[in-house]
């Protein structure tokens, strides 16, 4: 995990404005916050993963993120949504058994629950990932600026991309140097040493970072960074495709909010 | 001599506090590599980089602070996959930590002596991870009930966060003010 990769290539996603692959994310985390049914989850979670599959990213290269994702995802929906569905819809549906030694009662209501979570966390995750693969690292920072972002804060995006292999490099050489003065990891259980221990890493990598920045801000500081408004030399446009995309998340968001806000949108799903 | 490392306004925004802010955000998303899980628990990691938000909070001001929380652990969500919108409350929050210290720094009065002053940072980083991290209450708009943020999100979060600042964040202190001094910050 050292630096954000591109791995969308010339995909239907890979050539989008990233401005897409912003709001859309964010137009799912709208809507599937607000859909409590598991029939109308699943229908979210079958269009995210299409959505995800028009980036082509190469399962390949992101099965571990995936592992990763699917982990989290599973402890903390799967686990969360047992045990809170338990507690918020107990009474509501019939028993189906009892986890034991934790004696957490699962019913029709709790497994509905936590599905419903489950597919909820996917398709967040699957309108994510196009988010993390299909987005070139420089085009983050003007689209941000597109958005409204004070330049100087959009620039600080595009300068914490920048940033990230200096200090990497910093840290492995940092490792290297250690070892040769002696510097040992050895095997604890404990955190508190397992901290301490990584602490010769830290302290120097942070601090040396943070003196090699001073050049970085006079250099800016002599260029006149922030004295006038500031232009990118990447310009974003808005196709077709670009509107269209948005357009369809827009309408499922603000239907889902329009549901709600009427009191129409279903609730949990029981059978 | 230390107060002078502190910006003289706390929500001025110089080239400095963006460098920093920056600096301190890929700190954040490179010493990701060294988190590791607490034995004996499901999913509780410990990250060292966390001790990085109060130290550029508290040095660099309230607005690089909040940068670096911010941009740092939505860098690392956006590394790992999951694109930096998923957990975007916890980004939030980890902003908050940053701009709290920096506030809690700017408005509390500095101690002179060494061993008063590790105390300071320590109290300060933990009373701004406790309040700043209570914004990802925001997890119960996806569904997890308000118990359930509390025993398996927050109080796991804040125990290993505030670990991580009172063993970190006085060292890394120590270590810059020298520095500083020598930069005549």
């Amino acid at each position: 995990m050292e630096a954000p990769r591109y791995l969308a290539g010339d995909s239907f996603l890979g050539r989008r404005d990233p401005r897409v692959l912003i709001l859309v994310p964010a137009l799912t985390v709208v809507t599937v916050a607000l859909i409590q049914d598991l029939r109308l989850m699943t229908v979210a979670a079958v269009v995210a993963l299409g959505y995800y599959a028009l980036a082509r990213i190469p399962f390949r290269a992101v099965r571990a993120n995936w592992a990763f994702v699917g982990v989290f995802v599973l402890l903390l929906a799967g686990i969360n949504g047992v045990i809170a569905g338990a507690q918020e819809y107990g009474g509501a549906a019939t028993e189906l058994f009892s986890i034991p030694v934790l004696d957490v009662p699962v019913s029709t209501a709790s497994v509905s629950y936590t599905i419903t979570m489950l597919l909820r966390f996917l398709a967040i995750a699957a309108t994510g990932f196009p988010l993390a693969f299909a987005v070139r690292p420089g085009d983050l920072a003007v689209a941000f600026a597109r958005f409204g972002v004070p330049s100087r804060f959009a620039y600080g995006i595009d300068l914490t991309f920048r940033f990230i292999p200096t200090v990497s490099a910093s840290l492995r050489e940092t490792t290297a140097a250690q070892r040769l003065r002696g510097y040992e990891v050895s095997k604890t259980r404990n955190p508190i040493r397992r901290l301490e221990q990584i602490r010769p890493l830290v302290v120097p990598v942070t601090v040396s970072a943070f003196v090699d920045a001073e050049d970085v801000a006079d250099a800016l500081d002599l260029r006149g960074f922030g004295a006038q408004r500031r232009t990118w030399l990447r310009t974003l446009r808005f196709g077709t495709s670009d509107f269209v995309a948005i357009g369809l998340f827009l309408i499922a968001a603000i239907a889902a909010t329009t549901a709600t806000v009427s009191h129409r949108m279903p609730g949990l799903w029981l059978w | 001599m230390t107060t002078n490392a502190l910006p003289a306004k706390p929500w001025a925004v110089t080239s400095r506090t963006i460098v920093f802010g920056a600096v301190g955000a890929a700190l954040y998303g490179a010493l990701g590599v060294l988190s590791f899980i607490i034995p004996g628990t499901a999913n509780v990691a410990l990250r060292p980089a966390l001790a990085i938000i109060p130290f550029v909070g508290i040095r660099f001001g309230p607005i690089a602070g909040f940068f670096t929380g911010l941009v740092g652990n939505a860098i690392v969500d956006q590394i790992q996959g999951f694109g930096f919108l998923t957990y975007w409350n916890w980004s939030l929050a980890n902003g908050l930590i940053g701009l709290i210290v920096g506030l809690l720094a700017h408005y509390t009065r500095e101690p002179a002596k060494d061993s008063r002053r590790v105390v300071w940072v320590a109290v300060i980083s933990i009373v701004a991870v406790v309040v700043g991290l209570l914004f990802t209450v925001t997890d119960t708009f996806l569904g997890s009930t308000l118990g359930a943020w509390f025993t398996t999100a927050y109080l796991p979060a804040i125990a290993g966060t505030a670990l991580v600042s009172v063993l970190l964040v006085p060292v890394l202190d120590k270590a810059w003010q020298p520095l500083a001094n020598r930069a005549g910050r």
